[in-house]
């Protein structure tokens, strides 16, 4: 009878966070947070962001900055981008990252993160685009 | 009160504990390989989670990581026997959560995991389980009515916050061509064009999320029609933004009358049945 009670009472209060946080929490709160993936709402004839990394190595090479070749995922950059902008230095941590995930290639001299703008119209892709570089720092 | 305690067959739980164990070490493997590489990633760049502050869980090193990796593989494994339920279910839950700090506490959280977590957070509760056992159990009960709820709270709670973050607009939104856009297959981007589409596909989500609970009021028979309607919903979504949902699949088989499965028993009965009709030869 108490193992019942225990467990109504452990079902209410998983219960209660998780619709608290629904209702006022943020992501920091996991895994009581909101289940916010995809759900703001964008301009139907807005621009929409695709964010990329990339670094320009000692040779002069530009090269994609992945997940595959630093372990840093590009939604972890996103949702660190504030104070990427804020500290641009913190792009050194990126090279750093990129470094020890790939010994063997050329270090990088140069890291940015670039948006790409694309055009949406109706809530359709337009097909055209123009960048931004948000945040860079040179070595 | 009664519903949320109906008992099942404790085989039922014996099959979804070996389940949930053994997608543990597969996602640490297979589903979620870049966990792995935070190994490597300067300190500085980990913003814990809450969770993480208020434990105090220490910041990730290349040592930490590796050994939350295999300690759980090794742990995971282990519980998917069904041997000492509670002490290799709740180590498996603990470093599990610590897993998930180590992956989330990098500027992105997923959302897709909070039923597995529950199910890891709720096995060891119910303690022994054999495959096939038919004996019913309140406690068992329990445990996978908690996962269902929130493996549809999941769909239900994510309707909520579309309402919260998007407001009553997000269905008009551009939402899934920004998603098309960042992640589309290319499949997704030849459907993309198609006028209209995507609003009608952005009112069909918000309306099966707001009436996902309705699985509850099919009979228990047919709960799998349901589960395989919310899994066909996840294909179609991996088949165009390539994002799987895989740990939540595992936690909707909570539905399933997975007792029926028995693979042991089937091969043993299999190895059995083939040799008995053999001829004696020295007869």
């Amino acid at each position: 009878m108490r193992g019942r009670q225990a467990r109504v009472l452990v079902a209410l209060l998983a219960g209660a966070l998780l619709l608290a946080g629904t209702l006022w929490g943020t992501d920091d709160n996991f895994p009581f947070g909101p289940f916010r993936m995809y759900s703001t709402a964008p301009d139907p004839n807005g621009a929409a962001r695709d964010t990329r990394v990339e670094g320009v190595d000692a040779n002069g090479r530009t090269v994609a900055i992945t997940e595959g070749n630093s372990g840093i995922r590009r939604a972890e950059i996103e949702g660190q981008q504030q104070a990427y902008v804020d500290d641009p230095s913190r792009l050194g941590r990126v090279a750093a990252a990129y470094e020890e995930h790939s010994p063997a290639a050329a270090p990088l001299r140069t890291v940015r993160i670039v948006v790409r703008w694309h055009g949406i119209e109706h809530a359709r892709p337009t097909g055209n685009s123009y960048d931004e570089i948000v945040a860079e720092w040179t070595r | 009160m009664k519903w949320l305690f109906a008992p099942v067959p404790l085989g039922r739980v014996a099959a979804f504990r070996t389940t949930v164990y053994l997608f543990v070490a597969l996602d640490l493997t297979v589903f979620t390989p870049w966990v792995r590489s935070h190994a490597n990633l300067p300190g500085d760049l980990y913003e814990p989670l809450l969770v993480g502050r208020i434990l105090h869980l220490p910041t990730p090193t290349h040592l930490l990581v590796w050994a939350v990796f295999w300690a759980l593989i090794g742990l995971a494994l282990a519980a998917a026997t069904g041997r000492a339920p509670r002490i290799l279910g709740w180590a498996v839950f603990a470093l599990y959560a610590e897993w998930m700090v180590i992956a989330m506490s990098y500027g992105k959280v997923d959302h897709d995991r909070v039923g597995l977590l529950v199910a890891l957070a709720i096995l060891p509760t119910v303690g022994h389980a054999r495959f096939g056992d038919r004996t019913l159990s309140e406690a068992a009960g329990w445990a996978l009515r908690v996962t269902q709820i929130v493996a549809v709270c999941t769909y239900f709670l994510a309707a909520w916050a579309k309402l919260r973050f998007g407001g009553f607009g997000w269905a008009t939104s551009a939402v899934l061509a920004q998603a098309i856009i960042r992640r589309g297959t290319w499949l997704a981007d030849e459907i993309a064009v198609i006028p209209g589409l995507l609003i009608v596909a952005q009112i069909g989500i918000i309306l099966v999320e707001l009436l996902s609970p309705l699985i509850f009021a099919v009979p228990q028979r047919r709960r799998w029609i349901g589960v395989v309607f919310f899994s066909s919903f996840h294909l179609v979504t991996f088949s165009m933004i390539t994002i799987s949902f895989a740990p939540h699949l595992v936690a909707l088989t909570s539905f399933l009358p997975l007792e029926r499965l028995r693979p042991l028993e089937r091969l043993r009965l299999r190895l059995t049945h083939s040799k008995a009709p053999q001829p004696n030869p020295t007869t």
